[in-house]
């Protein structure tokens, strides 16, 4: 655990939320929609649990530091907190990881994505 | 149940009544028919202007994008040339027909089919040919890439397949012109986008993304609450217009709207919004710009959500509180259609306008990820034959316009005879 740790840091303050880091700090709108799609709905509540504690936090933090130019462990926590858009669809709309009634894999892509890490 | 009867009668007559229109059923047979779907790629696709992307997606000159023409099986190439013209051309080499740009988007000096090496300016005149030499006194100014009719308005690219467009772009757009010109389309540079693959008719696509009377069934749980209230509980229309070919509704909202409790991230994203829309726009002055136009929220209505304009054949331009968004609905068969929609909006300056985009975002591809599980299903019922009509409600104004005006371009010999 501490090997790949060191590998994507956190900033100080979100030690708790190192062990989702690996799963759901995706660098682009399609991977974290991706993770979510595919994920169980177990791992997606301790997740959820987990960033909703610190959303507020993180978002007040990253807004500090310009959106071009984000230092690597500020850029994972921004990829985690933008995850947690993803973790409550399934949390907060669904009660399930995906859409009710709905076909995975399915047709429709995210073909572009917003700046940064979309 | 007063407050219904209020908000749905007392205000206003029956829409498609007071449009002129039938009220009659509406005939199954064009969403399913080969036949009729092969009239509509000749009759409709060939002739009308086709609307295919903006101005801002070729900035400068040497820009070029590729667009799909699914219902043909070939692409435009369109062009930013160094005059500074914009113009689509068939995406293919007049040597030997090979294609010739492979990529979406770009930019270059000059256009090189890669089969082998012909190059074109961006003004589709041919400039090289390898080996020159070697043919038979070739004409290099017969060799250019053929064009297509292009012609832009309010930024907007059409094209038509007509070698001499029947009418101009002014005349085909018609009364729509003059409803939508002007608009302050906020941030049109910048957008994410998706594509899917949708197994049903095109018009089977374009009518579920025009009418709110399934909103409050099919999206639950992601627009139920936004879109009906106690006072509209079937989010009945607040307006419609038909223009020509084309035609607008404006849809209902609920402006007493609050997250469930238990939306946490909904609420954070909320919190975060500091002018109620998601879309964060470029600037106060360029939103109240687009905001102030007659055709945005066009009764002015408190309880306004989004207008959907449908550009004829298969456009649709949304707008809403935060902006605009665009849905293309390309026939790809009888039963296919290829679909892409982008949603506009401003970079992001910080990373709260970020958040809330991504949770936008997010919303927006799980809708879209219903209406097309939904479509499949309604595709379904009409291929089975079961029913030769559809009895449409009020609501549902621009599903009948839409099938009058595809049936009418189908029967008429000539365009003109279509336009006023």
């Amino acid at each position: 655990m501490s090997h790949s740790t060191n590998h994507r840091p956190l900033p100080a303050g979100f030690e708790t939320l190192q062990p989702f880091v690996s799963k759901w700090a995706g660098a682009t709108s399609l991977e974290r929609m991706t993770t979510r799609a595919e994920a169980d709905y177990a791992e997606i509540k301790d997740f959820y649990d987990a960033m909703v504690e610190k959303a507020e936090d993180a978002i007040a933090l990253i807004n500090q530091y310009p959106l071009k130019a984000m230092p690597e462990d500020v850029e994972n926590l921004a990829k985690l907190t933008l995850a947690l858009c993803q973790a409550a669809v399934a949390i907060e709309f669904h009660g399930q990881p995906r859409a009710p009634g709905t076909p995975y894999p399915n047709s429709i892509k995210l073909t572009k994505g917003m700046f940064p890490l979309g | 149940m007063n407050s219904r009867a209020e908000f749905s009668v007392k205000t206003r007559g029956t829409l498609t009544e007071d449009a002129g229109l039938s009220t009659d059923p509406v005939p199954l047979s064009v969403y399913r028919s080969r036949e009729f779907y092969e009239q509509e790629k000749e009759q409709i696709f060939r002739r009308a202007w086709l609307l295919v992307g903006r101005v801002e997606e070729l900035p400068s000159p040497g820009c070029f994008v590729r667009k799909e023409l699914p219902p043909f099986g070939f692409s435009a190439l369109i062009t930013h040339s160094k005059s500074g013209k914009i113009q689509a051309f068939y995406n293919a080499c007049p040597h030997r027909g090979s294609t010739i740009v492979h990529e979406a988007e770009g930019k270059s000096g000059r256009l090189v089919c890669p089969y082998h090496r012909w190059s074109f300016s961006h003004d589709g005149e041919l400039v090289g040919i390898t080996d020159e030499g070697n043919f038979f006194d070739i004409d290099k100014k017969k060799c250019g890439l053929k064009t297509i009719a292009t012609d832009i308005w309010d930024g907007w690219i059409f094209i038509n397949l007509q070698p001499e467009p029947e009418v101009s772009l002014e005349q085909f757009l018609g009364p729509l012109k003059d409803f939508l010109g002007g608009v302050n389309y906020i941030s049109p540079d910048n957008y994410f986008s998706f594509t899917a693959e949708l197994d049903s008719n095109w018009k089977t696509a374009a009518d579920a993304f025009i009418e709110t009377y399934h909103i409050p069934h099919i999206h639950p749980e992601t627009l139920a609450t936004t879109f009906s209230s106690g006072i509209n509980p079937y989010a009945r229309l607040l307006d419609a217009k038909i223009l020509g070919s084309h035609r607008a509704v404006s849809m209902f909202g609920n402006n007493t709207y609050q997250p469930k409790s238990g939306s946490r991230v909904e609420a954070i994203g909320q919190s975060l919004s500091k002018r109620g829309s998601v879309i964060a726009a470029a600037n106060k002055e360029a939103a109240e710009a687009f905001l102030s136009h007659p055709a945005v929220n066009p009764t002015n209505s408190p309880h306004w959500s989004m207008d959907v304009n449908a550009i004829f054949p298969h456009v649709q331009i949304d707008f809403g509180p935060g902006g605009f968004w665009v849905h293309h609905f390309w026939p790809a068969g009888h039963d296919k259609t290829a679909y892409e929609a982008r949603f506009y909006a401003a970079e992001a300056k910080t990373f709260s306008e970020r958040f809330q985009q991504e949770l936008y975002l997010t919303r927006v591809a799980e809708v879209v990820l219903e209406d097309l599980c939904n479509l499949l299903h309604t595709q379904q019922g009409i291929n089975s034959g079961a029913f030769d009509v559809m009895p449409l409600q009020d609501s549902e104004i621009a599903i009948r316009h839409s099938v009058e005006e595809v049936i009418k371009w189908v029967n008429a010999e000539s365009v003109k005879e279509i336009l006023p």
